[in-house]
C-alpha cells in the first residue's frame, strides 16, 4: 500500500498569484487563470496534456452555487474531468495524487483561491458552525479560536505574551515573500493591542487575504520525461476530529497528530525531525503551535521554544498561514511553497533543504487536518 | 493581461449583492428533545453507555465512540465554567454541568469579566418567554452560592421540536474586474459593447475575459459589438416568477450578437402577447438591441431585443 504512492507522483510544477487583503480590481477567474498559467510555465506541458483538475473553493465566500461551474475555462478544464472540492485545496492534490497513483491519470492539476474581501469571512466560518446550539450562541471562528488558545496556554503555563513571538516571526518571514502583501510595518500598535478573543488579539489571528494557488502533479514517467529535478510524494494523511467544539480536546489536536502519523507512516519517516521545511497553516498564533506539537515538532506545551532567534530555519520559510490566510487555499499555498523550495524554485528556501511537509487545515476551529511529505532526488 | 482597454474609463467597479435564504432545519430526536425541554427551564443530556459518558445536549449518536446513546438524562442547571473567551458578539463559555462530561457551550451574562476564573461555579439563566431554541437560555452567570446537582431520570419528556425556521443572510461586494468592469462601463456611458479576441481560435467573446475558456490562452484584442445578433434559440416564457421585468408572455432567447461566437441571454420583446405566442421569434431571426433609459452598466440597460428584417 505505500510503495503504490510513494515516489509514483511527483510535484512538476506550481504558482499562486500574490496574496492580498483585497484583489478589488480582479474577479476570482483573473486569479485562478494567472495561478494556473504561471503553473505549466517551464514544465513543457501544456493544458491539453492536463488529464483531470481538482479545485477547492466554497460556495458560500464565493457567494453563487456550484461556483467551480463558472470557474472552469479559468482553470482550464474545458471537456476534461474536473471535481470540486469542498475543503483546503491540499485534500484536493491528496485526491489528484491518488488518481494518478492509481494509474488512472498522468497529469492532474490541482487548484485552489478564494477572494474572503468580497465578504465577511466570518460569516463563512459561522456558517460550518452546527445551527441549532452552536451558532445561535455567537460562536465563529474567532471565538472558537479563544477558548481553545485559553485551554492551551492555562493547561501548560505558556504566557499570552510568548505568543508575539510566533506573530513576529511569521510577518517578518511574509515580509520577505514577494508573494504576500504583508510587512513587519503593518503591525502597528493597534493590531498588537486589538482585542479579538480573548486571550486573542488582532496579531494572533490568521489574516484572511484573497488570491489563487495552482499546482501540477503527474506521474513517475511524466515528471521524469520533464527531467530537472522533481518533488515526490511520499506520504499522505488526513484526519479529522469531532464537530461539537466543547467535545474536543482545544488543547491539542489529535487529527493533526492523526494525519501527520498516517503521512509519516507512508513516507517510511521517522517523525517531524525527517523533514528540512514545515510550512503549516493556522487560524491562530496559539493554533500553530498546536499544530506543531502535533506533528511531533515539540513536546506538548513546547512548541513556543522553536521560534527561538535562530532556531528552527525551516519552519514556515514563507511565512506561514497568520499573515496571509487564503480560506481554502492556504494549504496548497505551502504544497507549493515546499515544492518550490526543494526544487530551487524559490528565493526563501533554507539551504540544502531535500524533505518537506505541507499541512492544511479545515473547518470550524481546526476540525480537519491533511498532511503531505515531499522529497527531491 | 494583455489588452489594448487603457483609455476606457473603468468606473464600474464591483456590484453588491444579497443572499437570503429560507431553511427548515430538521433537530432530530436528541436535540429536538433537548430543544423542547429547554422551555420548560429542564436541560436534557445523553448517556453513551459503551464509553460512560454523559453530555448535554442530548445526542443520539456518541461523539466520541459512535454509539447509539439511547438513554436521556436530567441535567442539573448548574456547573462549573472550564474555559471562556471575550469577543464582540459577548462572552462565549464552556460550561461543565454538574455530572456531565462533556462541557457546554453558551454564553456568560449578568457577569463582570474580571469576576471570571475557572473553576468558578455558574448556573443558568433562563428567557423569560421561551422561543424553543437553545436562547431559552440566555446564558450561565456566576453562582458562587450553588449547590452541586446531581444528574436525575427523565420521567415524561416533552416532544421533540422537530423543525425550527432559519434563515441565512449572506453579502457580497463582487468586483467586476478590468473586463467586465470595461465592458458595464462602455455599456453605461457610450450605449457600446466590447467584447475581446481570442488570439489562437479568433472567437469574439461576450462576456469578455483574460483568458479563453476552450483554449487557455491570454486574449488579446477589444473588439466593438454592433448591438444587433440572431436568435439561436428560444422559448417563450408564460409563467410570472419573482423578479421578472417584463410581463409574459414574452421571449427568452440565446441570442449571437453580430460578430461573436458567444450566447448571450436576453429577451426579445416589442411583441404583443399574441405576436409572442404565434412563433414570430425562431432560430434565425434577426435582432437589435432597445436600449432603456436606464444606465446602470449592466446588460440589463439593453430593455430588449426587437426583430428586425433580415431573418434568415
Amino acid at each position: 500500500m505505500v510503495a503504490a504512492t510513494s515516489r509514483n507522483v511527483a510535484v512538476v510544477g506550481s504558482a499562486q498569484t500574490q496574496l492580498k487583503a483585497a484583489w478589488s480590481d480582479r474577479q476570482h477567474v483573473d486569479l485562478i487563470s494567472e495561478a494556473v498559467a504561471r503553473a505549466l510555465l517551464g514544465t513543457g506541458l501544456r493544458i491539453e496534456d492536463v488529464d483531470f483538475v481538482i479545485d477547492s473553493g466554497s460556495d458560500f465566500l464565493d457567494g453563487r452555487s456550484i461556483s467551480n461551474c463558472g470557474f472552469l475555462g479559468a482553470m482550464g478544464a474545458h471537456h476534461k474531468e474536473e471535481s470540486r472540492v469542498e475543503e483546503d485545496g491540499l485534500w484536493s492534490a491528496l485526491y489528484g495524487a491518488t488518481k494518478i497513483a492509481s494509474g488512472s491519470a498522468s497529469v492532474g492539476l490541482i487548484v485552489a483561491y478564494s477572494k474572503s474581501s468580497e465578504s465577511d469571512p466570518n460569516d463563512y466560518w459561522t456558517s460550518l458552525a452546527e445551527p441549532f446550539t452552536q451558532r445561535p450562541v455567537g460562536l465563529d471562528q474567532n471565538a472558537v479560536a479563544g477558548l481553545f488558545a485559553q485551554r492551551y496556554l492555562t493547561r501548560f503555563g505558556v504566557p499570552a505574551s510568548a505568543l508575539r513571538a510566533v506573530t513576529h516571526r511569521a510577518w517578518a518571514a511574509a515580509d520577505g515573500n514577494t508573494f504576500v502583501d504583508a510587512t513587519l510595518e503593518m503591525l502597528q500598535d493597534e493590531y498588537w493591542s486589538q482585542e479579538i478573543a480573548s486571550p486573542l488579539r488582532r496579531s494572533d489571528m490568521a489574516r484572511p487575504v484573497d488570491g489563487a494557488v495552482a499546482v501540477l502533479l503527474a506521474s513517475k514517467d511524466v515528471a521524469r520525461q520533464i527531467g530537472g529535478s522533481p518533488v515526490w510524494v511520499t506520504g499522505m494523511g488526513s484526519a479529522i476530529d469531532q464537530h461539537f467544539i466543547a467535545a474536543r480536546d482545544g488543547a491539542t489536536l489529535p487529527a493533526a497528530a492523526a494525519a501527520a502519523s498516517a503521512a509519516y507512516r507512508m513516507a517510511g519517516a521517522s517523525g517531524a525531525s525527517d523533514f528540512d521545511i514545515v510550512e503549516v497553516s493556522a487560524g491562530s498564533t496559539a493554533g500553530e503551535l498546536m499544530v506543531l506539537e502535533a506533528l511531533g515538532m515539540a513536546e506538548p506545551g513546547k512548541a513556543i521554544d522553536l521560534y527561538a532567534d535562530g532556531a528552527s530555519p525551516g519552519l514556515n520559510p514563507s511565512g506561514g498561514a497568520l499573515p496571509a490566510d487564503v480560506v481554502m487555499a492556504s494549504g496548497l499555498v505551502r504544497l507549493h511553497e515546499v515544492a518550490a523550495q526543494l526544487g530551487g524554485r524559490s528565493d526563501h528556501a533554507p539551504q540544502g533543504a531535500r524533505r518537506g511537509l505541507a499541512h492544511a487545515s479545515g473547518g470550524l476551529g481546526m476540525q480537519n487536518h491533511c498532511v503531505i511529505t515531499l522529497e527531491t532526488s | 493581461m494583455t489588452n489594448n482597454a487603457t483609455s476606457t474609463r473603468e468606473t464600474m467597479g464591483s456590484m453588491t449583492s444579497r443572499l437570503s435564504m429560507p431553511y427548515t432545519l430538521t433537530a432530530g430526536k436528541a436535540m429536538g428533545t433537548f430543544l423542547a425541554e429547554l422551555g420548560a427551564q429542564r436541560i436534557i443530556g445523553s448517556r453513551c453507555a459503551a464509553c460512560a459518558t454523559v453530555r448535554v445536549p442530548a445526542q443520539d449518536f456518541c461523539g466520541d465512540c459512535g454509539a447509539e446513546t439511547g438513554e436521556l438524562v436530567a441535567v442539573p442547571s448548574t456547573g462549573e465554567l472550564t474555559g471562556w473567551t471575550v469577543t464582540e458578539r459577548g462572552i462565549l463559555a464552556f460550561v461543565l454541568l454538574d455530572g456531565t462530561d462533556v462541557p457546554l457551550l453558551h454564553r456568560i451574562v449578568d457577569t463582570d469579566v474580571s469576576s471570571l476564573v475557572l473553576g468558578a461555579r455558574v448556573s443558568a439563566r433562563w428567557a423569560a418567554e421561551p422561543a424553543g431554541n437553545v436562547m431559552d437560555i440566555t446564558g450561565f452567570a456566576i453562582d458562587a452560592e450553588s449547590t452541586v446537582g446531581a444528574l436525575a431520570p427523565t420521567n415524561e419528556l416533552l416532544a421533540p421540536i422537530e423543525q425550527l425556521a432559519y434563515r441565512m443572510e449572506l453579502t457580497y461586494e463582487h468586483s467586476y474586474g478590468h473586463f467586465y468592469g470595461s465592458l458595464f462601463d462602455s455599456v453605461k456611458n457610450d450605449r457600446r459593447i466590447r467584447g475581446i479576441r481570442c488570439p489562437s481560435c479568433r472567437n469574439v467573446l461576450l462576456p469578455p475575459r483574460g483568458f479563453c475558456d476552450v483554449c487557455f490562452v491570454p486574449t488579446k484584442d477589444w473588439i466593438d459589438i454592433p448591438d444587433t445578433g440572431t436568435v439561436q434559440a428560444c422559448s417563450v416564457v408564460h409563467i410570472e416568477f419573482v423578479g421578472q421585468r417584463m410581463t409574459p408572455p414574452y421571449v427568452y432567447a440565446e441570442i449571437v450578437l453580430d460578430g461573436t461566437a458567444t450566447r448571450l441571454i436576453h429577451s426579445v420583446g416589442g411583441l404583443s402577447a399574441e405576436e409572442a405566442r404565434s412563433g414570430i421569434v425562431k432560430p434565425g431571426s434577426r435582432v437589435k438591441a432597445v436600449w432603456s433609459d436606464r444606465a446602470t452598466g449592466s446588460l440589463a440597460d439593453i430593455e430588449y431585443f426587437q426583430v428586425i428584417d433580415g431573418s434568415a
